[in-house]
């Protein structure tokens, strides 16, 4: 007989928040058209969502069944501290992005992160995001034109100094 | 003439063919980095070559999904740490074969096996697609439909643990897919009346969320792991080495463009079966299986590099993935107008050609980096991942930001990537969610129109389903795989056997 995985701290947790999601959707599937016909626009809906919520529950039931693991714990094996820190970091680059513009928040979200995952010194891990950031920017900015907020940057002289350089007027 | 001009359109411009030298040279370092793989690659390169012309583009990604798959197997071989997915079979042997002191030419022969697989799943696309492209003109409605739903079944009963996990993100995908304004009839789906949600979710920020971000996310959990150091030996293989091996690796291209030809199965799984049948065929291995058998490495790597160009047969002639990548490229395609299928190929000819010669060039490009440069890049596959994965995360958000210059996109994106980083931890690929948000449209338009030519009667579909010799196959397909992971076929088949 095949032995069962045993439950991941959270999973029960998690196969709920998708069961409920699920039913969620199907209800609000149920409200695009109801069962007007079978070619309406809430049918592909309707049939996705129910079988996401049967599904769901047959995880549920078989999430149920697991036999609970004991050496995992949330803290070091689901969210230890270097995902956390991250997603926080992330977030608060996505908020940080407009006012402060791509350079700072860049150079910033970089270092930070280096020097708490890497556990280098700040100068290395400043330095490692400077070079980083000015090799994505050239990248990104100059080569592939993606325009990024320039915040407090004033990025149009920058660029316009770049030019220069490589017309060879740069000074 | 026109096909000849095409396929030599990527050779005589300079720009394009350096894109896709420049596309599979890094290709092979994000293949071989764990952390890396070619669909998060892919998927954040879309959005920063949106704006460019459709062929540089494409050149980019087929440089980058070519050496990606091949570099897969650098890793494999001197960590034991499978690059990507496809490469999982040739740590098998590789690996040992470097503990012996064989890593170049573990790299070696997997350099040149690879090539001649690639090659021969090219040859399949371009012999095969043109005449399935024909064929294809004749598919009903409910074929797409069928078809649509069987890459997604496929799919999710291939790379999971569970059947049913598999599904779920497969209609998870088809549910995210539907978001938005219904383009038929403009009635409002899953929008719960915000105005963001009336153009439907970005497929970008999904794909960079679920494939960028939460893979990234994973590798934290290996941040410190530290790099093991490797010496090479000899590495360009001699040619006996090569002949003896042929008819093995031939017989795994085969495989191997077979599988990555079927909707949703890709180079992983055509690796699997491939040195699956290795084991099978080859009487008396020099050394066995699992010890540092040549044979261990030349099955999979033919194969899973055959599968490259199996994979474009269903997506250019179907509109329908062959793997992840190949539908983040139906992605691609989309933003630049372009609607994969069987009128691509006639309205378009000089697209698909183009994509078979970039796809040789690619092939060609493969193995003189893989032949060559080898020590320094052993050097850096050693950097850490402490200072990889920051970068990483940094031009995920850059990709998703520059797509439509909007901060709401970077929080789908976290959102997506910590959801998929959940699905991970609990065993759901994610996969079969984009493969559904890809198809969604396709099972959405075919369901409508199937149920509408046969005047909204379900009755009057399934009798059209079962007089018809290719729906018939389709449906049966589905309902094979769907009842294969069943525990009814279990106990049927078990007590047979018994």
């Amino acid at each position: 007989m095949q032995s069962q995985p045993p439950r991941r701290p959270g999973e029960l947790i998690f196969t709920l928040a998708m069961v409920g999601g699920s039913l969620f959707l199907l209800w609000s599937a149920y409200g695009i058209a109801g069962f007007e016909a079978l070619s309406s626009p809430g049918a592909v809906p309707l049939v996705t969502t129910a079988v996401m919520a049967v599904c769901g529950l047959l995880i549920l039931r078989d999430t149920l069944r697991k036999p609970a693991q004991t050496s995992e714990t949330v803290a070091r094996d689901i969210l230890p501290m270097p995902v956390v820190v991250t997603i926080a970091m992330v977030g608060a680059y996505a908020l940080l992005l407009k006012p402060l513009g791509f350079l700072p928040t860049s150079f910033l979200f970089l270092t930070v992160l280096i020097r708490f995952l890497a556990g280098y010194s700040l100068p290395r891990a400043a330095l490692i995001s400077l070079a980083t950031v000015a090799l994505i920017y050239l990248l990104f900015r100059v080569v592939f034109t993606v325009l990024m907020p320039p915040g407090i940057v004033p990025e149009g002289e920058i660029l316009a100094w770049i030019k220069a350089l490589f017309a060879g007027k740069g000074n | 003439m026109d096909i000849l001009n095409s396929l030599l359109v990527p050779i005589l411009d300079l720009k394009l063919l350096a894109l896709i030298a420049i596309g599979t040279f890094a290709g092979i370092y994000v293949g071989a980095i764990p952390g890396l793989s070619v669909t998060m690659a892919v998927s954040i390169l879309i959005s920063f070559t949106f704006s460019w012309e459709v062929y540089p583009a494409l050149a980019l990604m087929i440089g980058i999904y070519m050496g990606g798959v091949y570099g897969g197997s650098r890793t494999a071989i001197l960590l034991n740490i499978p690059g990507a997915p496809a490469a999982i079979a040739t740590a098998l042997d590789g690996y040992p074969m470097a503990q012996q002191g064989k890593a170049g030419e573990a790299i070696g022969i997997v350099t040149v096996v690879s090539f001649i697989g690639g090659f021969i799943g090219i040859i399949a696309l371009a012999v095969f697609a043109p005449l399935l492209s024909d064929f294809a003109i004749r598919f009903q409605p409910r074929d797409y439909f069928l078809l649509g739903v069987l890459g997604i079944l496929l799919v999710g009963s291939l790379s999971g643990e569970s059947l049913v996990k598999g599904i779920f993100a497969g209609a998870l995908g088809v549910g995210l897919g539907s978001v938005g304004m219904d383009p038929l009839t403009y009635t409002e789906r899953f929008t719960f009346g915000t105005d963001g949600l009336r153009a439907g979710v970005s497929f970008v920020a999904v794909m960079i969320g679920m494939f960028g971000i939460s893979e990234g996310l994973m590798q934290l959990h290996t941040v410190n792991t530290p790099s093991v150091k490797q010496k090479i030996s000899r590495i360009v293989p001699s040619w006996a080495q090569v002949r003896k091996h042929l008819p093995l690796g031939l017989q795994t291209s085969s495989i191997g463009t077979i599988i990555g030809a079927l909707p949703g199965t890709g180079g992983d799984i055509a690796a699997l079966i491939a040195y699956d049948h290795a084991t099978r065929v080859t009487r008396n291995p020099e050394v066995p299986f699992g010890k540092g058998a040549i044979e261990g490495l030349v099955a999979p790597e033919t194969a899973n590099n055959a599968a490259v160009g199996g994979a474009f047969i269903p997506m250019l002639t179907l509109g329908i993935p062959g793997d992840a990548v190949t539908a983040i490229m139906i992605g691609a395609l989309f933003i630049h107008g372009l609607n994969p299928g069987p009128m691509l190929m006639i309205e378009q000819p000089d697209m698909f050609w183009f994509i078979v010669s970039a796809l040789t060039l690619a092939n060609v490009f493969m193995l003189i980096f893989g032949l060559t440069g080898i020590k320094a890049f052993v050097k850096i596959v050693e950097m850490p991942r402490a200072v990889l994965l920051p970068v990483i995360l940094l031009l995920s958000i850059v990709g998703a930001y520059a797509v439509g210059n909007s901060l709401t996109d970077v929080y789908w994106m976290l959102g997506f990537g910590v959801f998929g980083y959940f699905m991970k931890l609990y065993g759901y690929p994610l996969g079969p969610v984009i493969l559904g948000v890809i198809l969604s449209r396709l099972l959405d338009d075919n369901w409508r129109r199937a149920i509408i030519s046969d005047q909204e009667n379900l009755w009057m579909l399934l009798k059209g389903t079962l007089a018809s010799p290719l729906s018939l196959v389709l449906f049966a397909s589905v309902v094979l795989i769907f009842l294969a992971k069943t525990p009814l076929w279990g106990l049927v088949f078990r007590k047979k056997a018994a």
